[in-house]
């Protein structure tokens, strides 16, 4: 059983007065308290702070700062600054126990359980809960009920970026028409000429492939600058280390797998539609 | 023939370029409409949800939900609530957890919430719990319980049927006992999460379920005032300083500074890049189309067509363009919003009942304003050849080249 | 009189060092003129002729329209002054393709504010002068080269201009169809039109009544017939 259950107090700082004289040698209990009650605070590891239940002092102990930690960003508390202390699981129960409770005999909300062998998860599960009646087990990937932030937001995520392309694609579709279309005298020349629509066809996807190589190179070097300035603007708005953009590279690798083609494919469509028409049309207005 | 009409035609006359443009458009103009009605989906949402309960005023412990902190002599806080002039009526909230055996199958985790109102205002008992009944009536008695459509559809529940529950009020280790309460009723429960059980009852109820031990705190107290819920929250703190009361619309207000800005700034970023894209990909469109024309414009210029004239057209074409599309992205871009919330719904936490898209008037006119600026900005480039087109140099050059 | 110019030229600036494509050019346009200017490529025609019909400024001397300095004009009023007295036919017609003859014809009209039901008296009336009164709903790609040409000439005379000016109107025609679009402009000239026609093609130019033969920017001489 992993006794790493962490629980945390929406703490009530009171303010400590300076040290009058260290009667109590015994140093207080360590805790740790997250950068931004930190830097709110002005604490240091090592400071001495008082922790009590409510504001009028309740059960109020001292705490040395052992560390200062970056709280694990979650999406869906974004703008909320944690400001939170983790007190060892002992010194937390000493504070909450009410009076008619042994110690001992406190409860918790709830205990992580790390399995040797995840899949046994379900027989766990139910082992728990036939012999503890008034506990109930549930696997982890169950009782987050529905993916985690993360999840949703790269699925929402994903589904702009679909959106994105396709609109992307319509755009380059009726801007290749266009650009082969401005061609359309050259490539009745060439087919004058006498050159088959093939030579043409591979010309023109030559080009379309040197165009949309060279279109996501940009785009990628746009992306990699704008990375830096949005993750920035975004840690700073909301004081995290969350990070908002991540140009990985598989997500760049992604990025040119489906540009190039694309911009490739749109240019032969569009010349393919083109040459159809035979070179003597073309040749006039 | 004016300019749109005429617009039309040179519109008409590249059908393919018409098509891909005005259908490009119409796709940017989805996602950014999708992007408006996210901007503040949450917070009118959020609005609409506290409204609709008939509440106004939500007091509790702690600013933060989830905090643990409870209110504490809750019935009497309700009590000498109840009693401000300004109040209507006052109602406890207090939920436990508790659990649901079933026939087959594991049990089901719940939150049961028990509620009791305390009111001297005449037409103060008139008000209702913070759920809606589906189906059935609300419960009323120390024994009657109301569930959500969830728990009725998977221990195949109706009103009338019977349940077994253990809840757990206060903070001890015992085995929880077993008690048998009625469902009288299925109800929708708002505030509820996509992954949670509710059941409802009277506080008797839950002092029933708990085994006649709640204590005497409670998570929140519902306020409904006479009509000035300001002043009734001014009050309320006036007499109970230990405890925070704020109304729906400071509730918004705190949603709109902290919970989920994400949302409206990764909204006001696209809107951004969506309008930037559109801009730029319409001018492109535009420059193009305006370039293999060169000749006709310098020939309508020789013919006496006024420098505004011709401007004039290639506006009323980005016009065209942005129009038809953005008028296509109304219906898409609904259709978009809809299956953008359901996966957005996915987050943990987050009430069935709230929504991250809404429609507002307001929306529509942003957009409205947007695809305007972005068909005259997308316009300017092309308005500006057109403009310095120098006639007979052009005239020439068709000739030559 | 129409067009007075005295002593107009026009300089372009280029980078291998200025061109004067019109040298110090006198000439007067009276009304029911018939004008043919001919000469060898690159002695400055088309410039002289855009010069003429006010869609090119001279860069010395003065060029009167109607009695009215013409470099003094804004850009919208010498678009006025196109619109209402200045008809223009191009070698390569500049038909709008998306338009219907008759649409085309009426362009000019709509755009000098001309009401609706005289327009298309007058769409008529110019559509049958130049014989093409069936082909009024066809597309520019739906008629023949000396088709298209009528369309144009048409067009140019929709808002009953003093002067029109045809450069190299038959220029990408065959000789038979040339020769019709000639005679079409004659009639132009004799129901009181004046004409200044640019050309290479002799016998075009030998139905006018002077003859302007440039070279290098300058006329040379003048026949008059
Ligand atoms: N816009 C311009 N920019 C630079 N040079 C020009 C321009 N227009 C005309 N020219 C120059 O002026 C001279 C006369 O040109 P213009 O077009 O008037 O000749 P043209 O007599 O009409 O010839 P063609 O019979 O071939 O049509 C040429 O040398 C030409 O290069
Ligand atoms: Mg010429």
């Amino acid at each position: 059983m992993r006794l790493g259950v962490i629980a945390w107090l929406m703490a009530i700082l009171l303010p400590w007065p300076p040290a009058t004289a260290s009667a109590q040698d015994a140093t207080p209990p360590d805790v740790l308290v997250s950068r931004h009650l930190a830097e709110a605070e002005d604490l240091r590891v090592g400071s001495v702070i008082r922790l009590a239940l409510d504001a009028t002092g309740t059960k109020a102990r001292e705490f040395r700062v052992a560390g200062i930690y970056e709280p694990t960003p979650d999406p869906s508390r974004l703008g909320q600054v944690p400001r939170s202390v983790r007190l060892h699981l002992p010194d937390l129960l000493d504070m909450t126990r009410p009076l008619d409770v042994p110690a001992g005999a406190e409860y918790v909300a709830s205990v992580n359980v790390a399995l040797v062998d995840p899949a046994d998860a379900e027989q766990f599960a139910r082992d728990v809960n036939a012999r503890l009646p008034g506990v109930l087990a549930q696997p982890s990937g169950e009782a987050a009920g529905s993916a985690g932030p993360f999840r949703v937001l790269e699925r929402f995520h994903l589904a702009i970026a679909v959106v994105t392309i396709v609109a992307a694609t319509v755009f380059l579709l009726a801007l290749t028409i266009m650009l082969v279309d401005e061609r359309r005298e050259t490539v009745g020349v060439l087919r004058l000429i006498g050159l088959p629509v093939r030579r043409i066809l591979v010309q023109i996807l030559l080009e379309g492939v040197l165009v949309a190589s060279v279109g996501a190179a940009f785009g990628l070097v746009l992306a990699l600058l704008s990375e830096q300035l949005i993750n920035l603007f975004f840690q700073w708005r909301y004081d995290t280390a969350l990070v908002f953009v991540r140009i990985t590279r598989d997500v760049a690798l992604t990025c040119v797998a489906i540009a190039v083609p694309l911009g490739a494919s749109a240019t032969v469509v569009a010349s393919w539609a083109l040459l159809r028409r035979g070179g003597l049309r073309l040749a006039r207005r | 023939m004016n300019a749109i009409g005429f617009a039309w035609r040179s519109l008409v006359r590249q059908p393919a370029r018409a098509v891909l443009g005005v259908l490009g458009v119409a796709a940017v103009g989805a996602l950014l409409f999708d992007m408006l009605l996210l901007s503040r989906g949450l917070i009118v949402s959020m609005q609409d949800l506290l409204d609709r309960g008939g509440w106004d005023i939500r007091v509790s412990a702690a600013e933060l939900p989830g905090s643990g902190l409870r209110v504490p002599n809750a019935l009497d806080a309700a009590d000498s609530i109840s009693r401000l002039p300004s109040v209507q009526a006052a109602l406890v909230i207090r939920s436990a957890l508790a659990r649901i055996d079933r026939a087959s199958g594991r049990p089901i985790r719940a939150s049961f919430q028990g509620v009791a109102t305390r009111s001297t205002h005449p037409s103060g008992s008139r008000l209702r719990a913070p759920w809606t009944i589906l189906r059935g009536r609300d419960a009323a008695g120390p024994d009657e319980v109301v569930v959500d459509e969830r728990i009725a559809a998977e221990s195949q529940l109706e009103p009338g049927s019977e349940i077994t529950m253990r809840a757990t009020c206060v903070t001890d280790l015992e085995a929880l006992p077993a008690t048998r309460l009625k469902v009288v009723g299925v109800a929708e429960f708002p505030f509820q999460t996509t992954n949670e059980h509710t059941t409802g009852g009277t506080l008797d109820a839950l002092k029933t379920a708990c085994g006649g031990n709640v204590g005497h705190d409670a998570d929140l107290i519902l306020v409904t005032s006479t009509g000035d819920p300001d002043g009734t929250a001014g009050a309320i703190r006036g007499l109970l300083p230990e405890v925070t009361a704020a109304t729906n619309r400071e509730v918004v207000g705190r949603l709109q500074q902290t919970g989920f800005t994400y949302f409206r700034q990764i909204s006001s970023v696209l809107t951004t890049v969506t309008v930037s894209f559109a801009v730029l990909l319409i001018t492109v469109l535009l420059t193009v189309s305006v370039n293999q024309r060169l000749g006709e414009i310098a020939a309508l210029r020789a013919l006496g067509f006024s420098r505004i004239r011709v401007v004039k057209d290639v506006l009323a074409e980005s016009a065209l363009i942005v129009g038809i599309g953005g008028v296509l992205s109304l219906p898409l871009g609904l259709l978009l919003a809809s299956g953008l919330d359901r996966i957005l719904k996915g987050m943990p936490g987050i009430p069935v009942a709230l929504h991250f898209f809404v429609f507002e008037r307001q929306a529509l006119y942003v957009h409205a304003a947007l695809l305007t600026a972005t068909a005259i900005i997308a316009a300017l480039y092309p308005m500006r050849i057109v403009s310095k087109l120098p006639i007979a140099a052009t005239l020439r050059n068709e000739v030559i080249g | 009189m129409i067009v007075d110019a005295r002593g107009v030229s026009r300089v372009f600036s280029m980078p291998a060092g200025p061109v004067t494509a019109v040298r110090e050019v006198t000439l007067q346009i009276r009304d029911g003129d018939h004008i043919a200017v001919r000469g060898p490529s690159g002695c400055g025609k088309s410039t002289l002729l855009h010069m003429l019909g006010c869609v090119e400024t001279q860069t010395s001397g003065t060029l009167l329209f109607d009695g009215q300095d013409v470099s003094r004009l804004s850009d919208a009023r010498r678009s006025l002054l196109r619109l209402r007295h200045i008809g223009f036919v191009f070698q390569r017609f500049f038909l709008l393709p998306m338009l219907t003859a008759r649409e085309n014809v009426e362009l000019p009209m709509s755009e000098a504010g001309l009401p609706r039901a005289a327009r298309q008296q007058r769409v008529r009336e110019l559509l049958e002068y130049v014989g093409l009164a069936a082909r009024a709903d066809h597309r520019p790609s739906q008629l023949s080269g000396g088709e298209m040409q009528r369309v144009a000439i048409a067009r140019a005379l929709a808002n009953g201009p003093r002067l029109l000016l045809a450069d190299e109107p038959t220029g990408e025609l065959d000789e038979t169809t040339g020769a019709q679009i000639a005679a079409l402009l004659d009639r132009v000239n004799q129901s009181g039109t004046a004409l200044v026609i640019v050309t290479h093609d002799p016998a075009l130019a030998n139905r006018a009544s002077r003859v302007l033969t440039m070279r290098d920017g300058q006329i040379e001489s003048e026949q008059v017939a």
